[in-house]
């Protein structure tokens, strides 16, 4: 977390297109609330009804941690719409993204219950704390 | 009726080993949360998952529960749907973004 979920249209985005526009979306993500890049992921799909597309031809729902400022969501939604447009070459009405807010303690990844923000340094070394004391028993 | 939605890698489950963990996952809610749920699944083609920004194998599991959850329960029904998983798809826990949520309240 947090899931990143495109849509499109049939055949609007070929195969080098994908990649430019999921490292983009971790790229926005991470520089706009500093979370760490391994946590963001991107899902793609074609004509698929988990994200309406409604009269867009790419559609972007992202799911992230709740604790985020509004300011941050529309930075990265407005962020999301403009990489779709540079990487999809799509007119920018018929790009869209929005943000959903899911708690961390909702969500387990990597065998334990998500950080809240700001707090991704602890868990990672209580994580690897953990490995190590698995590996050593 | 409890819904679901699981977000999976073509390849990562054959249609077999997919019906085996529709059926636990429906036996799951019903012994956890007493109702019968509804599957959405969303396969994921190769080459259409990233984690990062590099190519990736995760699979999703987002269940919404039909009544609120208290945070211990939370986490033991997180880590039983990992494992069920884990089991079924054969990935790691490593690969697995499970989430409970509670029902909507607007």
């Amino acid at each position: 977390m947090p899931l990143y979920i495109c849509n499109s249209q049939k055949g609007a985005l070929d195969d080098t297109s994908k990649p430019a526009i999921a490292q983009a979306i971790t790229d926005i993500h991470c520089t706009v609330t500093g979370a760490p890049p391994i946590f963001v992921h991107v899902v793609f799909f074609e004509d698929a009804p988990i994200v309406p597309l409604q009269d867009n031809t790419l559609a972007v729902r992202g799911t992230i941690r709740k604790g985020r400022s509004d300011q941050q969501k529309d930075d990265i939604a407005q962020a999301i719409e403009a990489a779709l447009v540079e990487h999809a070459q799509v007119e920018p009405h018929r790009a869209h993204a929005q943000i959903r807010e899911t708690p961390a303690s909702w969500v387990l990844e990597g065998g334990e219950i998500m950080p809240e923000p700001g707090e991704e340094a602890e868990w990672f070394a209580a994580q690897e704390a953990r490995r190590q004391a698995v590996a050593e028993s | 009726m409890i819904n679901c939605m699981c977000v999976i890698q073509e390849g990562q489950a054959a249609d077999q080993a997919r019906a085996v963990l529709a059926n636990k996952l429906s036996a799951f809610a019903q012994e956890n949360l007493g109702e019968a749920l509804q599957i959405n699944w969303a396969p994921v083609a190769p080459g259409n998952g990233f984690t990062a920004g590099q190519p990736s194998t995760s699979s999703v599991v987002a269940l919404t529960a039909n009544q609120p959850v208290d945070q211990a329960r939370r986490e033991q029904l997180l880590r039983e749907l990992v494992s069920m998983w884990s089991d079924e798809t054969g990935c790691s826990v490593d690969e697995v973004v499970a989430v409970v949520s509670d029902p909507a309240t607007h």
